[in-house]
C-alpha cells in the first residue's frame, strides 16, 4: 500500500478537523471530549490509524469509542507523565532565569544520537516539552538525525512546516546554557532542499534567538561586575586577589611541567593569568598591565605582585603585602577575615596552595604519571610475580617524619628538638599539627593535635610552617634516587613508595641500606624502608624500621609478626572497623584470624571481608605499579566556609570549578558527571571547636550528567551554579563545597582523534620510517649505479654471472624474507614515497633512469605493435621534460612516447644497448628498497622480474645466454615476491605500463600486500591497468567513501552494466587471475573477524556471475578457497546457494 | 543504547534468559568463551537450527575501552539481528532450544559457583559440516562478535518429522 496517498488523503481530513476541534480540545479534563470524533491526529500514528479507525470495529469492546479517541487519552496521559517529571528534575533553582528551552516542544523523530529518551530528559530538565507523538499544534521543532527519501521528498507534508533539526542544536544548546538559532542545525538533507523556507524562518526566528542571547550576558555581567568591584574596594583583601592567583599558577605551571602534556604547560598558564587577571581588568582598567604580566614568567610573581598594588590600591593593602612577603607571613599572618571565604575572594586558590592534603595527593599524581611511562616493563613481568608470590621482594620506603625533616634539614640545630609543622602558629592554637618529629612525639604530639594541646605538652615545642618547594625539591629527588635502583617503583605519596625489587640482584636487604644511604647523603632528610613478600608485609615492616630503620620480614616470620599486631595497624581498617572488631572482642590480628572467612564476609560484607581474612595472614596479591585509573577528578573545600550572601557562595563556587578545571587539564581528562557534594551545618550543631571548621554537618549532594565531556571553566561553573540552585539552600549554613567530575575521558582521545586509530598513525610512521630509509638506500643506490654504469661497456654476461651469484645468495636468505615478510606488508603505497626519492637524486642520474625507463615504454609499446624494426632512436633525443611529465601520468607518458614511437625507427643495436642498460638500472633500482630492508634478498628477485620484460627483447643469443646462467628456480623467484613490491610499484609510479605487457599477469605479483595501506595498493594498480574491470573498481574505490572494505565497492559496480564489461578480450586472462588475487586475499584477511562482509561480497559476485562471463569464472575459481578457509574458521560451509 | 529489543513476556522464560547470559559473563570476560550457541532441536536431540555468537574479546584492553565505538557497533549488530527473521525456517511446535557455550578450555569447576551452573550438554551433532548464513560481524575492541546461524547441510541425513 502507498503510504503516500494515505498520508495526503489524511492531512486534508487532519487539517480539517484541527480546526474544527481546536477549541474542545484544549480542555481534556472534559471527559465527554472522548467520545468525540477527535482532533488529536499525530503524524506517527496517523498514517497508520485512520483507515483502521474508521474500519474497524474491534474497538467497540473497549472503553475508547475509536483508535483516535484512544490516542487522545494516550496523548493526555503522557504528557501528564511529562510535566510530573519536569516539575521534580528541573533545576528551579534560581527561579528569575528562564529556562533553555521555554517554549520548546521537540518531537524526535527515528533514530537519533543521543537516544530520544536522553533528549526528552534534557527538555524536562531545561524547561522544554517532548512530543511522543506528532501533532502540528504542539511541536515546534522535529528532531532528527536522518530522513529517508519519502520524507524528504514530501517535506511539507512530513514536518507541516515546522523546522526539521539536528539533535546537535539540543545539545548545544545546553552546552553553551541559552536557546540558540536552529538554523545552523538545520537537517543536512534539507538545507539545500527549501532555501526559501529556511531563510524566512531564519529571519523570523533567529531575531527571536538574539534577543534572548543578549538578555542572557546581559544578566551575567553586572554580576561579574560586582565581584571583581567589591574586590577592588575591599582594600585589605586585594593583595591576595594579586599575588596569590600568580603564586598558584607557579605551582600549577610546575606541577603541569611533568605531567606528561607538554604544551598544556604553557596554555595552562595562559588560561590562569587569564582568569585571574579579568576582575582586575574590569575593576582596575589596566589591561595591558596584566596582559605584560601575563608574559613576564611566573618567577616574577612577587614581583608583580608589588608592582600591582602599588601601582594601583590604597596604602593599607602594602602592610598586607610586606607582610606576605616574608617568608613566615604564612604563620604570622593575624587576618581571620582572609582565612575563611567571608574575607578572601580568592580563598579557593590559597586553600588548596596551603593545604598539606591536596600536596599529597596532587604529588602522588604526579609521581604516577611522571614514572608511568618509565615502567613498560610491569605486564609481562607481573604475571611471573603471581606464579611465585614467595620469591617476591617488595620494598616500602618512607621518608620519616617528611614535612618536618624536609623544613628543618637547614636548621641542624633543631635536630633533636621537638618540631611540629602546621599551618598556622596561630595565638589561639586551633590549628591542627600535620606532622611532629620524633622528638616531639616522645612528648605525645601527634598529627592531628591541636597546637593549643601541642604546646601544652610541650611549651618548646618550636613549630614552622609548610615550605612547598622544599617539599617538592626533596621529593623530586627521593624519587629519583627510587627509580635509579627499580623500574617499577609505585607512588604512594610525595614521601612513600612501593618498589618491587624481586628482579633485582643481590640481597634486597643491601640494596635498601643503599637507597637509604642515597637518599640521605642527597636529602639530607632520612628514610625507613620495610621488605617483605607483598606490599602488605612491606609496609607493616617499615612500621617497626621506623625511624631511620629497615626491616626485613620473611616469609617464615610473617604468622609471627601477624599475630600480636593490633588490627588498627592494618591498612583499610580505621576507626570504624576498629570499634566493629572490638566489640567482638579483636585485638590483635592473631586473634581476627580466628574468624571464619564466611562470618567476616557476613558481617563487614564481601569485600571487607575478604581483605580482613586476607591481611590478618599477611596476603596481599595487589602488585607493586598496578594503579587504578582514577575514576573522579575534584575538588573539596570543607575548611573556612563561611558565606555572608548568596554572591559570596558563588564566587567561591567560580573560584572551585577553576580550581577543578586546572586539576580536569592537569590529568588530561574530561568529564560529563558532575557532582556537587555541600556539607551543610545541623541545626542544632555549634561552632566547631577545630578553628574555621566544619563541624557537626549533613551532607548533600546533588549530580547532573552533560552529553559533552569538559574541563572548560565557563561550563564548569554554569553546571555548577545550576547544581548549587538546586539544593535551595541557606548559605550561611554551608560549611564545605565539593566539586567532583566522574565519567572521565581522556582529552587526548576527543581533541585528537581516536587512539585506536593507531594502525593509522602506525602506517604513517611506517611510511616516513620508509621514507627514510629509502633516502638512506639512495647513497647505496648512486654507488651502485655507478657501478653499472661503469661496467656498462662491459659484456652482459658478466652481469649475468654477478646476478646468478646473488640469485643463489638469495635462496639462502628467502627464510630471512619471509621474516621480514610482516615488515614488509604493511608498507604502504610507495608510490608518494618513491617520488620524492626520484626528485632527491642528483640530476644527471634522474635523466638517466627517466631516459631508461622512457626507452623501456618505448620496447614495450613497440613489441605491442610488432614494429620493433621500424623503432631508431638514440634515447638522448628524449626530452627530460617529457618524461618527467610522463611520470606523474602515465597516460600521457603512453601518449608522448608513442609519438615518438611514430617518428624515430629503432637499430637493433640500439635496441639491445637499452636492454642492457635497463637491465643494468633496474638492478640498482631495486636497490632501494633492498637496502633499506634486506639488501641481499632483493636483488635477485628484482633482476629476474626485469628479466621477463627485457629478456625478450633481447637478441636471441644473448637470451640463451642469461637463461643458461640464470638457474631454472627463476619462477621460484616468485614465490617470495612480496619483497618485490617495494621495486614494484617505483616502475609503475614512473608510468610503465606493467598491464600492458603480456606477461603483465606475472608481473602484477602474487604478493600479499595487495590490501594494505589507505587506499590499498590495489586501487593504485587498478587504477593504471587497461582492463576495464578494474579501472572501475579502483574508481569505485574512491566513490564508495573509501572504506577499505570491498562491499560497498561491489555494490557500486552493481549497478554498472556488466555486459560491456566482458566486450574486452585483451588482457582477459591477467585480469581474472589479479582478481581472484584480490578477493583471496581479501578473505584471508576477512575471514577470522569479519565472514558478514565476505558472505555479502561473495553474494554480490554470485549476482554478477549471472551477467558476466569473467566473474563466473572467478567466482568459480575462488568459491572453493573461500568454503575451505570457512570450513577451517568456522566447521561449515558458507550457505551460498541460490533459492534466496 | 537507544534501540528497541525484544523480550519474553514469561518471567520465568525471562529468568531463564537472563541468568543464562549473565552466567556467560564472567567467562566471557575471561575470554574463555569461544562461542555462544542458541540452539534449536527437534524432540530427538538433534538440532535444526543454530544461531551462533563467535566471539573474541581482547582481554589487553583494560579499561580503555571506547563506549561510544562499541555501543555503535553494538547497536548494528542488534538491528541487524531484529531484522533476520527471514533467513530462519519456521519451527514446527515442540521443538526446545537451550544455550550452549563452548569454552577453549574447560573452566575448573571448584573455582568458583559460576562454573556449577552449567552443565556438560547432550545436544547432538551433526553429521555433515553444516551450512553457515553469517548475519553480523562486529569488531569493534575490544570485543568482536560474530553471529551466523547453521543450518544442517543438505547431504545430512534427515530427521524423522514425527510431529506435525
Amino acid at each position: 500500500m502507498s503510504m503516500e496517498s494515505t498520508r495526503s488523503d489524511k492531512s486534508a481530513k487532519r487539517s480539517f478537523n484541527n480546526n474544527r476541534n481546536s477549541a474542545s480540545s484544549n480542555s481534556n479534563s472534559n471527559p465527554s471530549n472522548k467520545k468525540k470524533k477527535t482532533s488529536q491526529k499525530t503524524l506517527g500514528v496517523a498514517w497508520g490509524s485512520n483507515s483502521r479507525s474508521s474500519s474497524r470495529s474491534s474497538f467497540s469492546n473497549s472503553p475508547f469509542s475509536n483508535f483516535g479517541s484512544y490516542m487522545v487519552e494516550k496523548n493526555r496521559k503522557l504528557q501528564n507523565q511529562f510535566e510530573a517529571e519536569a516539575s521534580t528534575s528541573s533545576h528551579g533553582g534560581s527561579g528569575s532565569v528562564k529556562p533553555i528551552f521555554d517554549g520548546v516542544s521537540i518531537f524526535v523523530d527515528g533514530f537519533t544520537v543521543p537516544s530520544s529518551q536522553e533528549l526528552r530528559g534534557y527538555m524536562l530538565k531545561h524547561g522544554g516539552r517532548f512530543e511522543n507523538y506528532f501533532s502540528r499544534r504542539r511541536v515546534t521543532h522535529i528532531i532528527c538525525s536522518n530522513l529517508p527519501d519519502s520524507k524528504i521528498k514530501n517535506l511539507r507534508s512530513f514536518s507541516r512546516g515546522l523546522p526539521v533539526v539536528k539533535p546537535a542544536w539540543i545539545l548545544e544548546s545546553v552546552a553553551v546554557n541559552k536557546l540558540l538559532s536552529w538554523v545552523p542545525f538545520q537537517l543536512d538533507q534539507l538545507a539545500n532542499n527549501q532555501p526559501k523556507l529556511s531563510s524566512f524562518f531564519t529571519l523570523k526566528r533567529s531575531s527571536v534567538s538574539n534577543s534572548a542571547s543578549t538578555h542572557a550576558p546581559c544578566q551575567v555581567n553586572p554580576e561579574a561586575e560586582d565581584s571583581s568591584l567589591k574586590v577592588g574596594t575591599s582594600g585589605d583583601t586585594y593583595f591576595s586577589e594579586v599575588s596569590e592567583p600568580f603564586e598558584h599558577r607557579k605551582q600549577i605551571s610546575r606541577e603541569s611541567d611533568d605531567l606528561v602534556n607538554e604544551n598544556s604547560n604553557a596554555s595552562l598558564v595562559e588560561e590562569t593569568a587569564g582568569s585571574s587577571g579579568k576582575p582586575c581588568e574590569v575593576a582596575m582598567g589596566i589591561p595591558s598591565n596584566i596582559d605584560a604580566e601575563d608574559e613576564s614568567s611566573v618567577k616574577n610573581d612577587l614581583q608583580s605582585s608589588h608592582y600591582q598594588p602599588t601601582a594601583l590600591v590604597s596604602s593599607n593593602c602594602i602592610n598586607n603585602q610586606n607582610m606576605k612577603g616574608s617568608p613566615s607571613s604564612m604563620v604570622s599572618e593575624p587576618s581571620n577575615q582572609s582565612h575563611s571565604t567571608l574575607g578572601d575572594p580568592n580563598f579557593v586558590e590559597n586553600y588548596f596552595k596551603n593545604s598539606r592534603l591536596h600536596f599529597i595527593g596532587t604529588w602522588r599524581n604526579r609521581y604516577r604519571k611522571r614514572f608511568h611511562s618509565l615502567s613498560n616493563g610491569f605486564n609481562c613481568t607481573s604475571s611471573n610475580i603471581k606464579a611465585s608470590p614467595l620469591k617476591t621482594a617488595i620494598m616500602h620506603v618512607d621518608m620519616d617524619c617528611f614535612f618536618v625533616s624536609v623544613v628543618i634539614r637547614n636548621h641542624p640545630e633543631l635536630l633533636d628538638k621537638p618540631v611540629a609543622v602546621c599551618h598556622s602558629d596561630n595565638t589561639k592554637g586551633t590549628a591542627e599539627i600535620s606532622s611532629a618529629n620524633y622528638p616531639a612525639r616522645d612528648y605525645g604530639i601527634k598529627a592531628g593535635m591541636f597546637v593549643r594541646n601541642a604546646k601544652a605538652l610541650c611549651p618548646h615545642l618550636v613549630i614552622f610552617p609548610y615550605n612547598f618547594e622544599a617539599y617538592e625539591e626533596v621529593a623530586d629527588q627521593f624519587y629519583n634516587v627510587l627509580h635509579k635502583h627499580g623500574n617499577k617503583v609505585q607512588a604512594v605519596s610525595c614521601d612513600e613508595a612501593f618498589l618491587d625489587v624481586t628482579d633485582s640482584e643481590g640481597d634486597p636487604q643491601l640494596l635498601a641500606s643503599k637507597i637509604r644511604k642515597e637518599i640521605f647523603e642527597t636529602t639530607r632528610c632520612t628514610a625507613s624502608v620495610g621488605i617483605a613478600g607483598n606490599m602488605l608485609m612491606a609496609r607493616l615492616a617499615t612500621r617497626t624500621a621506623k625511624p631511620d630503620g629497615q626491616c626485613y620480614i620473611p616469609p617464615e616470620r610473617v604468622d609471627d609478626y601477624l599475630s600480636q599486631l593490633p588490627i588498627k595497624a592494618l591498612p583499610g581498617i580505621g576507626h570504624v572497623l576498629e570499634e566493629k572488631l572490638k566489640k567482638q572482642n579483636v585485638w590483635t590480628c592473631g586473634q581476627l584470624r580466628m574468624i571464619s572467612k564466611d562470618s567476616l564476609q557476613k558481617d563487614f560484607g564481601l569485600k571487607t571481608g575478604e581483605m580482613l581474612w586476607n591481611y590478618s595472614r599477611g596476603v596481599d596479591n595487589r602488585l607493586v605499579g598496578l594503579i587504578q585509573e582514577s575514576k573522579s577528578v575534584g575538588a573539596e573545600v570543607n575548611w573556612g566556609v563561611r558565606f555572608k550572601d548568596l554572591k559570596d557562595a558563588q564566587n567561591f563556587l567560580s573560584n572551585l570549578c577553576k580550581e577543578v578545571s586546572l586539576r580536569l587539564q592537569g590529568c588530561g581528562v574530561e568529564g560529563r558527571t558532575f557532582t556537587l557534594k555541600i556539607k551543610k551545618r545541623r541545626k542544632d550543631a555549634e561552632e566547631p571547636i577545630k578553628y574555621m571548621g566544619h563541624g557537626d554537618c549533613e551532607n548533600l549532594s546533588h549530580s547532573t550528567t552533560v552529553p559533552v565531556a569538559t574541563d572548560d571553566v565557563e561550563v564548569l561553573q554554569r553546571i555548577t551554579k545550576q547544581l548549587f540552585g538546586s539544593f535551595h539552600l541557606d548559605v550561611k549554613e554551608i560549611r564545605g563545597v565539593g566539586l567532583q567530575v566522574s565519567r572521565l575521558e581522556s582529552t587526548e582521545n576527543s581533541k585528537q582523534g581516536l587512539e585506536r586509530n593507531s594502525l593509522k598513525s602506525w602506517l604513517a610512521s611506517a611510511s616516513a620510517r620508509t621514507e627514510e630509509l629509502c633516502k638512506n638506500s639512495h647513497v647505496a643506490k648512486e654507488s651502485s649505479n655507478r657501478g653499472c654504469e661503469g661496467e656498462g661497456d662491459e659484456t652482459l654476461g658478466q652481469l649475468c654471472g654477478n646476478s646468478v651469484g646473488l640469485s643463489i645468495q638469495m635462496d639462502s636468505n628467502t627464510s630471512n624474507g619471509a621474516a621480514c615478510l610482516n615488515e614488509v606488508s604493511v608498507l604502504p603505497p610507495l608510490c608518494h614515497l618513491d617520488m620524492g626519492v626520484l626528485k632527491s637524486l642528483p640530476p644527471e642520474l634522474f635523466s638517466e633512469l627517466n631516459e631508461i625507463y622512457g626507452g623501456k615504454l618505448v620496447d614495450l609499446i613497440a613489441k605491442n605493435k610488432g614494429k620493433t624494426e621500424n623503432i631508431n632512436h638514440t634515447l638522448s633525443a628524449y626530452s627530460h621534460e617529457k618524461i618527467e611529465g610522463a611520470m606523474k601520468e602515465g597516460q600521457a607518458a603512453r601518449l608522448s612516447s608513442m609519438v615518438f614511437q611514430n617518428e624515430i625507427p629503432v637499430e637493433n643495436k640500439a635496441e639491445q644497448h637499452i636492454a642492457k642498460e635497463v637491465l643494468a638500472v633496474s638492478g640498482a633500482e631495486s636497490f632501494v628498497p633492498a637496502s633499506g630492508l634486506k639488501k641481499t634478498d632483493l636483488i635477485p628477485s628484482s633482476l629476474s622480474q626485469v628479466d621477463t620484460s627485457v629478456l625478450q627483447q633481447l637478441p636471441e643469443e644473448l637470451k640463451v645466454d642469461i637463461l643458461e646462467h640464470l638457474p631454472a628456480h627463476r619462477m621460484q623467484v616468485f614465490s617470495p615476491n612480496v619483497l618485490l613490491d617495494p621495486t614494484e610499484i617505483p616502475l609503475e609510479a614512473l608510468g610503465t605500463k606493467t598491464a600492458e605487457n603480456n606477461s603483465g599477469s606475472k608481473d602484477f605479483v602474487l604478493d600479499n600486500n595487495l590490501w594494505v595501506g589507505i587506499p590499498p595498493q590495489w586501487v593504485d594498480k587498478f587504477k593504471v591497468s587497461n582492463c576495464l574491470i578494474l579501472n572501475i573498481l579502483a574508481e569505485m574505490y574512491y566513490k564508495s567513501g573509501s572504506t577499505g572494505n570491498l562491499s560497498p565497492i561491489l555494490q557500486r559496480i552493481s549497478s554498472v552494466s556488466l555486459h560491456q564489461l566482458d566486450a574486452f578480450q585483451d588482457g582477459w586472462d591477467e585480469a581474472m587471475y589479479i582478481l581472484c588475487e584480490l578477493l583471496k586475499q581479501y578473505i584471508k584477511l576477512k575471514i577470522e573477524l569479519d565472514i558478514e562482509e565476505i558472505y555479502v561480497c561473495f553474494r554480490l559476485l554470485r549476482r554478477f556471475a549471472m551477467k558476466s562471463e569473467l566473474f563466473i569464472q572467478v567466482y568459480n575459481i575462488v568459491s572453493p578457497y573461500l568454503q575451505a578457509l570457512v570450513g577451517e574458521n568456522y566447521g561449515g560451509n558458507l550457505h551460498m546457494s541460490l533459492k534466496d | 543504547m537507544n534501540l528497541v529489543v525484544q523480550r519474553a513476556r514469561h518471567p520465568q522464560l525471562r529468568d531463564y534468559i537472563h541468568s543464562a547470559v549473565f552466567g556467560l559473563l564472567p567467562f566471557i570476560q575471561k575470554g574463555m568463551v569461544e562461542r555462544a550457541a542458541v540452539i534449536f532441536f527437534n524432540t530427538d536431540g538433534i538440532p535444526v537450527e543454530r544461531f551462533v555468537f563467535k566471539l573474541a574479546v581482547n582481554l589487553s584492553y583494560g579499561s580503555k575501552v571506547e563506549e561510544a565505538d562499541l555501543e555503535f557497533s553494538l547497536r548494528s549488530f542488534l538491528i541487524k539481528l531484529s531484522v533476520s527473521e527471514s533467513l530462519t525456517k519456521v519451527l514446527p511446535r515442540n521443538y526446545r532450544w537451550e544455550i550452549t557455550a563452548y569454552f577453549r578450555s574447560l573452566p575448573e569447576a571448584s573455582a568458583n559457583k559460576d562454573v556449577e551452573q552449567w552443565i556438560p550438554t547432550d545436544t547432538r551433532q551433526w553429521e555433515q559440516p553444516p551450512l553457515l548464513t553469517p548475519i553480523k560481524s562486529m569488531s569493534s575492541e575490544p570485543l568482536c562478535v560474530q553471529l551466523y546461524i547453521e543450518h544442517p547441510s543438505l547431504s545430512e541425513p534427515k530427521p524423522q518429522n514425527g510431529e506435525v
